[in-house]
């Protein structure tokens, strides 16, 4: 009995020591004020209008500048345990990707590999916090200076959860480089200080993601406004919805940002970090996780089948009347 | 002797003006004191963008003796980094401190005892950059209480630094968590 008690113990402080909550992906993209002022930009045609878009690639091949800014913030990151991910490999990969999905074919059959509209949509290059980095060297008489603008935002939220802007000291000795590496050395402290203070907020609060819920066309046994019993109490279904965010969410946080018969927009919705699966074991929750178990109790407790539709660490949807 | 009503008046106004004047700021010798030796007595101005993982500061400090002062000056050279962090100059950006928790130093107070003490780990994260004893306007006599405020040239090991109270477990890493 004593044994068993001390394994149970062991494996517990196991769980706890070595359970991690799940690492959001950082990566550096210039911006588009900056692609676009520096000619790296593409210009198509859309209903009538021209666009103008920036081409990253175009930005990572002919500008030695941002390489080298891009380089020297990895080089930060990685010593502080988060290693960035890189936009140009990133760029690279899904050219390939794309390339070796169009050749590859079944050994027996000569069948294709099934991609949907959406696979193709979605092979994009993303992270979960996205480094929106600008600047400028700039002249004041004979002396430059850099102007240097690092924002970081939040793919799902589009909230600023960091940044770090300024204009370095005039030089008329320093190369364009060393004022650069200067302007990095400078501000990656306080960036990196913002950045600590959302991830405490994220363990004190919980992850802010978003969630939508939405109503598949043919779904005819009914919507969102919809009655249903669960409980003993006779309620809509998006109030339903509504009660398990309150009971799921840390401290019931979550805002119901807009809602009709066949949509609902939940915002600031602040997931746990971390939860105990049926095995006992605690794991990572993000937002497909969270997703999941109200899917589940749909099914299980209103009889509505749903299907997920990821879109990142930070955001999901679901598609309620059928699977 | 009859002093005349206008000379009285004059002279109340006078009292009144001196009494107005020194009430507001006199300070006791031992408050003068306490104001040097406060541990959160910080004079410390950020002189640029400091090379690889490093700031560069100048910092002041007390003491009876110059050798005393600038001992004063490392100490708060490296506490600034640590508990308060450097406001913005000279083209570098502001430093944040390494302890965002206001109440840090009290929590923590053994640790910082020993990191603080006459042998303690807080000289390995100093780079002295200006050798020999400061003079001229870095270097200034004060009479009561006797003593010197010297001003030091400094180079902090940011990283080092902050890698060390991570290390220790009074910083927390910023994948802390993940």
């Amino acid at each position: 009995m004593k044994k068993v008690f001390i394994i149970l113990l062991i494996s517990l402080i196991c769980f706890s020591v070595f359970s991690q909550a799940r690492r959001p992906t950082i990566m550096v993209v210039p911006s588009d004020q900056y692609c676009i002022s520096n000619g790296y930009s593409m210009e198509f045609e859309s209903m009538g209008r021209t666009q103008t878009l920036p081409d990253y690639t175009a930005a990572m091949q002919n500008d030695p500048d941002l390489r080298m800014v891009i380089t020297k913030m990895g080089e930060i990151m990685a010593n502080r345990g988060f290693p960035l991910k890189d936009l140009e490999m990133e760029l690279r990969n899904m050219q390939r990707e794309a390339a070796e999905i169009a050749m590859l074919a079944s050994s027996s059959s000569g069948s294709q590999v099934a991609e949907t509209p959406i696979d193709v949509l979605k092979r994009t290059a993303g992270a979960d916090i996205i480094l929106d980095l600008s600047f400028d060297i700039r002249r004041q008489g004979p002396h430059r200076y850099i102007t240097f603008n690092l924002r970081g935002l939040d793919a799902y939220t589009s909230k600023q959860v960091a940044g770090a802007a300024g204009s370095g000291a005039p030089s008329s000795s320093a190369t364009p480089e060393l004022l650069l590496e200067e302007a990095v050395l400078s501000h990656m402290d306080g960036f990196n200080a913002g950045l600590m203070r959302h991830f405490e907020d994220m363990f004190e609060n919980g992850r802010e993601v978003n969630v939508m819920v939405r109503v598949w066309d043919n779904w005819y046994d009914g919507d969102l406004e919809t009655y249903f019993d669960f409980d003993g109490e006779e309620k809509e279904l998006l109030e339903h919805i509504e009660d398990w965010f309150f009971d799921n969410t840390v401290q019931g946080r979550f805002s119901l940002a807009d809602a009709s018969h066949t949509l609902m927009r939940l915002e600031q919705v602040r997931i746990p970090m971390m939860r105990v699966d049926n095995r006992g074991r605690e794991r990572a929750v993000d937002t497909r996780g969270f997703v999941s178990d109200l899917r589940r109790h749909l099914r299980q407790n209103l009889g509505i089948d749903s299907q997920i539709y990821m879109r990142g660490l930070g955001e999901a949807w679901l598609i309620v009347g059928e699977r | 002797m009859k002093v005349s009503p206008r000379i009285l008046l004059f002279m109340l106004i006078m009292f009144a003006f001196s009494e107005i004047a020194c009430s507001q700021a006199r300070h006791s010798r031992s408050d003068r004191r306490a104001h040097y030796s406060s541990s959160y007595n910080y004079e410390v101005e950020i002189t640029g963008v400091g090379s690889d993982g490093t700031k560069t500061m100048k910092v002041w400090g007390y003491g009876r003796r110059v050798e005393d002062a600038i001992i004063q000056a490392k100490m708060n050279a490296v506490a600034s980094v640590i508990f308060r962090g450097i406001p913005a100059g000279h083209g570098a950006a502001a430093t944040p401190a390494i302890l965002r928790d206001p109440n840090a130093g009290e929590k923590h107070a053994d640790y910082f005892d020993e990191f603080f003490s006459a042998s303690g780990k807080y000289i390995n994260f100093i780079n002295l950059t200006t050798d020999g004893m400061p003079s001229g306007q870095d270097r200034l006599r004060m009479s009561r209480p006797r003593g010197y405020k010297v001003a030091i040239y400094a180079q902090v090991m940011y990283d080092n630094l902050r890698r060390q109270l991570e290390a220790d477990g009074i910083a927390r890493r910023l994948d802390h968590g993940f």
